[in-house]
Formats: structure tokens, C-alpha cells, sequence
């Protein structure tokens, strides 16, 4: 099992429950190393002192801030620990709010909080938080810190336990103003359309569906690697032009939607393209999965 | 405004609504350097091959994947980057999900989607009806050499792009070693707390959320830099309650300074109110009410 990443306890009120952090994501990405190319060797990094030009063990690093004046001010690791020490051990809850309230934008990453120790009172107080969170659609909004940042969290009930999630700080968030075209509301008849076009490819969101495709590229590109083999980078999908006529473009989406064509498929065959096809170097082989698949789906 | 780190088009059938990504999140973490606690000198980070023990020019390093231990195969940067697939300039849309249906865990970095000068109509339209229907449209792209799964939404008057974690990537109960759960509290344990998270709830206003530990190490640099120690502030510890029904009940205790109530008499409660009484458990509830 995973390594706990942070224990401490979840307060609430006057209840402390005892908890541990893990995560809930885990990291399935193809890692390298990085080698020494004349003899493979493996590289390791070492931190050195760039007055003294000597190798500085960990322990003897700080963490330096620059001031607006220029001025260096360096803090140690226990001056970190001391600035919010009650912070670093404990998740406050602070009030509970209603989920639909919070926009999936502020979600940063998530965790499980699994109760630790032996006594009963404080798996009993977990338990009780699982069962009244449950019965209620609220979520609890807390904070602490973890690694030197604070973090606003929800805590919630999924699977029967609590899950945790970092968030983001409104101010974090970035303003969308002048992003967007602003200007006139589309015509009711063509966003009519659109509605309609989105709900007939519409499905339920199984997380099943979706496998990592770059993984297993990558995994087969390290197997033709392997044998020998080289790789091409594969050619790219041509950007569709915007169509001239939207509600043609929605209208004839819909007919071909209707004459079996199949959900996903991008750029119809009347549209221009912007032309963009990045042709790469290296010869011989295929990337496997690219371009060839898509254009027979396609027709 | 930003620069947009990604210009290419969201295509479903016919239609095409070419955008540009901006990152949506500016994260304020206070920064420092590494630093020689001795001289107070910068730390370099230099590569060394650890075979020669001696230290390797940038050129000089691959990147090697284990395939058993000790034994690697070497891809070059463009063989990895050609894993990338074929949608560098397009998001391709495979549907239409209810947003109310993804949960948060699956959603990885946040990106906003604006608009480029010849796809206006294009896009406020793919916003007008996904703000309508409350839907995420599900696609793929190439983003820095990478495909990644995204979802699509209605945010303010733009639209919100998530990059997606895939199912397999998402630890579960069944990963964890979770300790059996006790019985199942009873009703009045399970009422009071209901009480009290009721007690506590309260509108979601972010806008009055700041990150109140990064002020404090602002403070305490600020204390540093007048040659003055850190030290940490006097705050009680939790701990975890003997009994559970007394220091719910306290909680609930008056709406107030809570703490400072005894529950009624209860020699079992003796423990949990020396845990609290040493500091100053009013701050609890005075945030909650915040």
C-alpha cells in the first residue's frame, strides 16, 4: 500500500478524529532516468554551494527570499515549522457548505483521509462524521498546511470514507475577463440547435471509457526501442476551418448524426483546413495509434 | 492579458470553434531559493554521472527507460514526444457529458478557453448551449507533446477546460488499508452531529478565503530580516475525545466560546476539556462563523 503522506487530525468542533493523508491518484506515467550517453551510467544530481564550489548535504540547505531591497533573509526548515504549527498537524474544519456551491475549478488534488489508531473513541468519531456528512449533502471546508503551502480543502464522504481535496484560493483562480469574445448573445434558434446537436452526442460519463492512449504509445515506442527499431513522429490532424455558416454546419451535423454516421467524428469531410501538418524527422516506423486509425474512422 | 500556452479548434461534426488555452490558476505560494545555511550562497543543482563521479555536461545526458533492473533503453526526446498523437491543433470532441456526473477527483489542471478573432459566433455559441445544458464536452488533444483527455465547460462567460485523470490512475478504497470501522454510532450520536454540522453550515464564499499561512511567512521573513527568532505561536493540539457524546455536545454548547462550557458534570469529559482548556479552542467556531 501507498505510503501516508501527512498525519495529523481532522477537527471538528470539539471532536478530533486521528487521520492519515493518502492520495488518490497515483502516478501511472512512463518515467525515465536520465543516463550518462558515453556509458550509461545513471545520473544523479548533487547540490553545491555556488560561492564555495563544494557539495552541500540537505540538511544544511535554507530557504532564501530575496527582499524588494535585495536584501537575502534565509529561513530554516524549524523556522518554517514554527510560522503555523498548529496548521501543519491539524485540518480545521471551519463550516460546511453545500457541494453544488463549489465550482470544480477551485478542485486541486485529492486524498483520502483514513482514520489511524487503535482506540475506539476516535474511530467511532470518524465513523459518526461519515454517517451525519452522508445523511446531509454538505461538504466541510477546512484548512491546513502541507510542504509549506496552505491549502484550503473539502472534506467529504465517497466510498464510505472521507476523501479530501485540496483547493485553490479564489485569488489563485485567474480572472477570465477579455478572454472570452464578449458581444452579442447568440440567436435562441442557433444556440436551439447547438442544444440540440450536443444532446443527441450526448452519453453518461463512464471514467471506463477513456483509456490513456499516450501511455500506451509510449510504452510501445520503448518496445520498439528496444528491438532496434526507430520511431516517426506521426503526421498531425488538419485544424478544421470555422464553417461559414454555423447553422449549416450544426444542421448538417445533425444529418449525418441521423444517417448513422458515428458520435466523434471531427472535421467533416466538406471543411477546409488551415493546413497544418507537422511532418517530422526520423524514418521507417510508426508511432503506433496515430493518424492512420483516425483518417479510416473517419471515412 | 496572459499569453495563451495552446491555439488550435474544438471540433464536433461540422462544427469547428477555434480557441486559445490560458492557464486559469496563478498559484501565490511564497518562493524561496535554496541556500547555503553557511554563507547563505545559492545551491546549483549539477549532474553527475555516477559511474565516473564526475560531473556531466548537459548534452552528454538521454533518457534511458528500465526495462529490468539496471537495464535501459535509451529514446531519444522527438521518439518520446512522437507518443504525443496526432491532435496538436485540435480538441476532438467524443461527447457530451453532464457536468453534475464528473466528479472532481477526475479532473487534473484547470486551463480557461478563450476566443480567437474569426471563431466569435462559433464560441459564443458552444458556450450559450453548454451553459444551457449543463454539460462537459469529453475530447482529446496534444498539448506539449502530450494527449491528454479533457473536459470542456460553461465557467462565468467563457469555457473552462479540465485536463482528466484517466480510471486507472485514481486510488480507491479498496487501495488503502483502512482499519475496520466501529458500529455504527447510534442516533443521538448521529443526530448531535447533524446538529452541529448545521450549526456550522454556511454560503461558500471564496472571495473571503485568503491563505492566512502565507502572510505569516511573509511576517515571519519580515521578523528574520530584523534579526528577531521564529517562534511558534502557543496553539493547543487536537486530540482525539474519550468520550465522543461530550465533546459533541460541547461543540454545540451555546453557539459561543463553546469550550469553556463544561458538559454537564460528566466525569469521562475531564480529559478532553484539559486537552482544549490551555488554549484557546474559541478559534474553531469563531472561523466557522466567519
Amino acid at each position: 500500500m501507498a505510503r501516508s503522506l501527512w498525519s495529523g487530525s481532522l477537527s471538528f468542533g470539539l471532536v478530533n478524529v486521528p487521520v492519515a493523508l493518502f492520495s488518490a491518484a497515483r502516478d501511472l506515467d512512463v518515467h525515465f532516468h536520465q543516463l550518462h550517453a558515453p556509458d550509461g551510467a545513471r545520473i544523479e544530481i548533487r547540490r553545491f554551494c555556488s560561492k564555495e564550489d563544494v557539495e552541500v548535504a540537505l540538511e544544511d540547505i535554507g530557504h532564501g527570499y530575496e527582499l524588494d531591497s535585495g536584501k537575502q533573509v534565509v529561513l530554516t526548515d524549524a523556522d518554517l515549522e514554527a510560522v503555523a504549527p498548529r496548521k501543519t498537524r491539524t485540518i480545521d474544519i471551519q463550516s460546511f457548505v453545500d457541494r453544488d456551491e463549489i465550482d470544480p475549478v477551485f478542485f486541486d488534488h485529492p486524498y483520502w483521509l483514513v482514520p489511524t489508531g487503535e482506540a475506539e473513541g476516535p474511530r467511532r468519531a470518524y465513523r459518526l462524521l461519515v454517517d451525519a456528512m452522508g445523511e446531509r449533502d454538505d461538504v466541510a471546508l477546512g484548512r491546513f498546511v502541507l510542504r509549506t503551502k496552505e491549502y484550503l480543502v473539502v472534506v467529504r464522504v465517497r466510498d464510505g470514507l472521507l476523501a479530501l481535496s485540496t483547493m485553490l484560493f479564489a485569488d489563485e483562480i485567474r480572472p477570465t475577463k477579455g478572454l472570452g469574445p464578449g458581444g452579442r448573445q447568440p440567436a435562441k434558434a442557433a444556440v436551439d440547435e447547438a442544444v440540440k446537436l450536443i444532446e443527441a452526442l450526448s452519453g453518461d460519463f463512464d471514467p471506463a471509457d477513456y483509456a490513456d492512449e499516450h501511455r500506451k504509445r509510449l510504452r510501445a515506442i520503448v518496445k520498439d526501442k528496444q528491438k532496434g527499431g526507430t520511431v516517426e513522429a506521426p503526421e498531425q490532424d488538419a485544424e478544421p476551418a470555422v464553417a461559414g455558416d454555423l447553422m449549416e454546419a450544426l444542421r448538417r451535423t445533425m444529418d449525418e448524426l441521423g444517417s448513422g454516421g458515428k458520435r466523434s467524428a471531427s472535421a467533416s469531410k466538406g471543411s477546409k483546413t488551415k493546413g497544418s501538418k507537422a511532418k517530422a524527422k526520423g524514418t521507417q516506423k510508426k508511432a503506433k495509434g496515430s493518424r492512420s486509425e483516425r483518417a479510416k474512422s473517419r471515412g | 492579458m496572459p499569453r495563451s500556452l495552446w491555439n488550435g479548434t474544438i471540433a464536433f461534426g461540422a462544427v469547428a470553434v477555434p480557441v486559445k488555452l490560458y492557464s486559469a490558476v496563478a498559484t501565490k505560494t511564497v518562493h524561496f531559493h535554496e541556500v547555503h545555511l553557511a554563507d547563505g550562497a545559492r545551491i546549483e543543482h549539477r549532474s553527475f554521472c555516477t559511474k565516473e563521479d564526475k560531473q556531466v555536461p548537459r548534452e552528454e545526458i538521454v533518457k534511458g527507460f528500465e526495462v529490468r533492473a539496471g537495464r535501459y533503453v535509451v529514446v531519444d526526446q522527438d521518439e518520446i514526444d512522437a507518443a504525443g498523437g496526432t491532435r496538436s491543433r485540435i480538441i476532438d470532441i467524443e461527447r457530451f457529458v453532464a457536468v453534475a456526473d464528473i466528479d472532481p477527483v477526475f479532473y487534473d489542471k484547470a486551463y480557461f478557453v478563450g476566443s480567437q478573432d474569426d471563431g466569435a459566433d462559433a464560441y459564443r455559441l458552444l458556450q450559450a448551449a453548454l451553459a444551457r445544458t449543463q454539460r462537459a464536452a469529453i475530447g482529446r488533444f496534444t498539448f506539449h507533446h502530450r494527449e491528454y483527455l479533457a473536459a470542456i465547460r460553461a465557467y462565468e462567460d467563457v469555457l473552462a477546460l479540465h485536463t482528466m485523470r484517466f480510471a486507472d490512475e485514481l486510488v480507491g478504497p479498496e487501495d488503502l488499508d483502512v482499519p475496520k470501522l466501529s458500529r455504527k454510532p447510534n442516533a443521538r450520536e448521529v443526530e448531535m452531529a447533524g446538529s452541529l454540522i448545521a450549526s456550522m453550515h454556511a454560503p461558500f464564499r471564496p472571495d473571503k478565503l485568503h491563505d492566512e499561512y502565507r502572510e505569516a511567512v511573509l511576517a515571519a521573513i519580515e521578523r528574520k530580516a530584523k534579526g528577531e527568532d521564529i517562534v511558534a505561536p502557543d496553539e493547543p493540539e487536537a486530540e482525539p475525545p474519550d468520550d465522543l457524546m461530550a465533546a459533541l455536545q460541547a461543540s454545540l454548547g451555546k453557539g459561543g466560546p463553546m469550550a469553556e462550557q463544561e458538559p454537564d458534570g460528566k466525569s469521562k469529559s475531564k480529559s478532553k476539556s484539559k486537552a482544549k482548556s490551555g488554549g484557546k479552542p474559541k478559534t474553531t467556531k469563531k472561523k466557522a462563523k466567519a
